[in-house]
């Protein structure tokens, strides 16, 4: 190892550091796409294998995102058939540029969303959060397995994740005095 | 693309239901707008952090139909209402009298089309229109949403997809679909017939599902009543659903009011949509202003508190009329549903003063207005004062037809038979239906081809040749009025004829030079609301 590499330990707390920026930035490049998160992993293992390549003191974020790129990419190879919709070249760029300077805060983030869930009525919730698991499907055939019309999900998952970005951001708006 | 449309095509992204067309456009947005990448950023957090929280949540039954769960104790009850009331379940109900043909009335139907979200309709004569009346026979709504009135108060949310019928304003046929409805007082034993059997309203708001094998019936407020076909009738009050399968008893369920859309939620959605497209128009007719073949663009929706002027938006024109005095004209909603966003002129006298200076020949006249009804003789759009040699005047006549002319000479004598003009008449376009809706109206005077042009909605309505000797290649125009007709000023008898449309106006375009037919239809589709 020479004096450029860095030791296992500071590698693995860098990678810790990166993994929301990792997994909001393949999910942007595929997004409503399940596989995202195979495709984290797998950006993972080889950021690992790769690890003897970075080099302390450059942006790590930017490096891993760059890996993380070439697995979706290899990813959309394997699904070539699949005529999902795609982002061009260039906005994936500005995507990645954007996510590489972001600072993501996720803790008080989530924190904040869960004191919101509970702030909905609770068959809203059961709703939402449905829609996240992996057996719900495409909005199709949520709408049917929850006796809902596609508009109508449509409208409704709509205004309840509005009501929640709303709440979460009054959540993390610190209290402003009157002076 | 307003933030409220970027957001739902964010999501619908996100829930991988997106057409390519709309794929393009927030991928168009995306690139150039940085509110526009945090906004998606936020929303695919939001479901990152959503999956996350529903993967660590203990597995539970996913939130199935209400009908999925049993109640024996209802049922038994059930079992007891259709033994006791039996065949008594009689109706005294006014028949629904068919081909009652009124005779002062063309409208037909019995219930109106308000809003529409991604509504995909099949089997159509003509598109449905928000403010349509709904055609009779059996309405196939494919997929989106449909918020209609009954004429008996009754409001409903259809989704789709759903095949319905509205029998009358008190009574529908159900096929399939998914509707809630909301019963006022006076519209109280509303009924709904379905393949099972018939719904009846005593008030206030149930909600229907025939979109699968077992249809339901939900009662979300009030009572309701249901005959089955088969055997008597049950009755339902607030918070009760029954499951209705073919040849099996019903079975109670508690009602679920969430899985129906609203009308409050399809309201907020409408609203956002229609800002969605008044933001669109108002980058469109950025465009327009500077277009140096319009002379003025006299927009009634811009605020100027306190000074009862229209601006003349024209930014590139040959000659520049200035702002417009509004005479004793409101200020009401307008087109896009805004506060204080036209001019209403109905009161007596109404009118928009201008004066429009320079020589020109081909023109082009184009208004949005939103007429109550044709009841003056002439019913003013846009015209010069008096009526001066080489000066247009454009009206609607009282039954219907658009006018338009240019005064040739000064009547004395130097055309043939003495005509001093020569009048372009449309067929009548006007129908009743037509009342309350926001229209635009245009005029082509192309000296060019010799032809006067009018127009509905974007579409010709009808064109005529100018006869050689009523060819008017020298237009003036000066003092005008829009909606009202002045006789020459400085004229002392008090008494003027009532001219003053009836009716709401919120734009009026004045072009010299004739527009294309293509040009005029692309307006209208930019501009509509």
């Amino acid at each position: 190892m020479t004096d450029s590499s860095m030791n296992e330990d500071d590698f693995v707390a860098l990678l810790t550091g990166v993994q929301g920026a990792l997994r909001l930035y393949v999910q942007s490049l595929m997004p409503g796409d399940a596989s995202a998160h195979d495709v984290v992993q797998q950006a993972n293992t080889i950021l690992w294998k790769k690890r003897e390549d970075f080099t302390p003191g450059t942006n790590f974020k930017a490096w891993a995102f760059a890996i993380a790129r070439y697995e979706v990419l290899n990813y959309r190879k394997q699904q070539a058939r699949d005529s999902r919709l795609v982002f061009g070249e260039e906005l994936e760029q500005i995507v990645a540029e954007d996510l590489a300077e972001r600072d993501e805060d996720t803790e008080r983030r989530h924190e904040a969303l869960k004191g919101c869930l509970q702030k909905l009525r609770q068959q809203d919730r059961e709703l939402l959060l449905h829609r996240y698991t992996a057996s719900a499907g495409t909005l199709e055939e949520f709408a049917r397995r929850t006796g809902r019309s596609k508009g109508g999900l449509k409208v409704t998952l709509h205004r309840l994740r509005n009501a929640l970005l709303s709440c979460i951001e009054k959540q993390l708006t610190p209290l402003k005095f009157e002076s | 693309m307003s933030p409220a449309e970027r957001n739902q095509l964010i999501d619908d992204l996100i829930d991988q239901d997106i057409s390519e067309a709309d794929f393009l456009r927030l991928e168009a947005d995306l690139s150039v707008d940085p509110i526009a990448r945090a906004a998606y950023y936020e929303r695919l957090q939001l479901s990152l952090a959503l999956a996350e929280v529903a993967a660590v949540r203990p597995e539970r039954e996913a939130p199935l139909p209400a009908s999925s769960r049993r109640a024996l104790v209802w049922l038994a009850m059930a079992a007891l209402w259709l033994a006791f009331i039996g065949v008594t379940s009689v109706w005294f109900w006014p028949r629904q009298r068919a081909g009652l043909a009124g005779v002062e009335s063309t409208a037909n139907g019995h219930a109106a089309l308000v809003t529409q979200i991604d509504a995909v309709w099949s089997g159509m004569a003509a598109p449905l229109i928000d403010g349509a009346l709904l055609p009779p026979g059996m309405i196939h709504l494919e997929s989106g949403l449909a918020q209609i009135e009954l004429f008996s108060g009754v409001r409903l949310v259809v989704e789709g997809e759903a095949k319905f019928e509205i029998l009358s304003s008190m009574e529908m046929r159900l096929a399939r679909g998914r509707l809630r409805a909301h019963v006022p007082e006076a519209a109280h034993g509303f009924r709904i017939h379905t393949s099972e059997g018939e719904i009846v309203d005593l008030g206030t708001e149930f909600a229907v599902d025939a979109a699968g094998e077992r249809a339901e019936l939900h009662v979300l407020d009030g009572e309701v009543e249901w005959h089955p076909k088969a055997a008597g009738m049950l009755r339902l009050v607030g918070g009760e659903a029954l499951g209705l399968a073919p040849g099996n008893d019903p079975t109670q369920m508690p009602a679920d009011d969430s899985r129906f859309v609203g009308l409050s939620e399809i309201n907020e959605r409408q609203k956002a949509t229609q800002e969605t497209r008044r933001k669109a128009w108002l980058q469109f007719s950025e465009g327009l202003r500077r277009d140096p073949r319009l002379i003025a663009a006299y927009r009634m929706d811009v605020p100027n508190p306190g000074e009862r002027l229209v601006p003349n938006l024209a930014a590139s024109g040959m000659v520049k009329p200035g702002a417009g005095a509004i005479v004793a004209a409101k200020r009401v909603e307008g087109r896009w549903g805004q506060t204080e966003g036209a001019l209403d002129f109905s009161p007596a006298g109404s009118r928009v003063r201008v004066n429009i200076p320079g020589r020109h020949s081909s023109l082009t006249l184009l208004c949005w207005v939103k007429i109550n009804s044709l009841d003056r003789l002439y019913n003013s759009l846009f015209l010069t004062d008096g009526h001066e040699v080489g000066a247009p005047h454009w009206q609607i006549m009282n039954d219907g037809r658009l006018f338009f002319s240019v005064k040739r000479s000064d009547g004395h004598g130097t055309t043939a038979g003495g005509q001093d003009k020569y009048n372009f008449y449309s067929p009548p376009f006007w129908t009743p239906l037509l009342s309350g809706r926001w229209i635009l109206l245009g005029a082509v005077y192309d000296v060019e081809a010799k032809t006067v042009t009018h127009f509905l909605n974007g579409s010709p309505l009808a064109s005529e040749a100018i006869p050689e000797e009523f060819l008017v290649e020298n237009v003036t125009i000066g003092n005008a009025s829009i909606a009202n007709w002045s006789e020459p000023a400085y004229r002392r008898d008090a008494e003027f004829a009532v001219r003053n449309l009836n009716g709401s106006m919120d734009e009026f375009l004045l072009y010299s030079a004739a527009l294309s037919a293509a040009e005029i239809a692309e307006i209208f589709n930019q501009s509509r609301p």
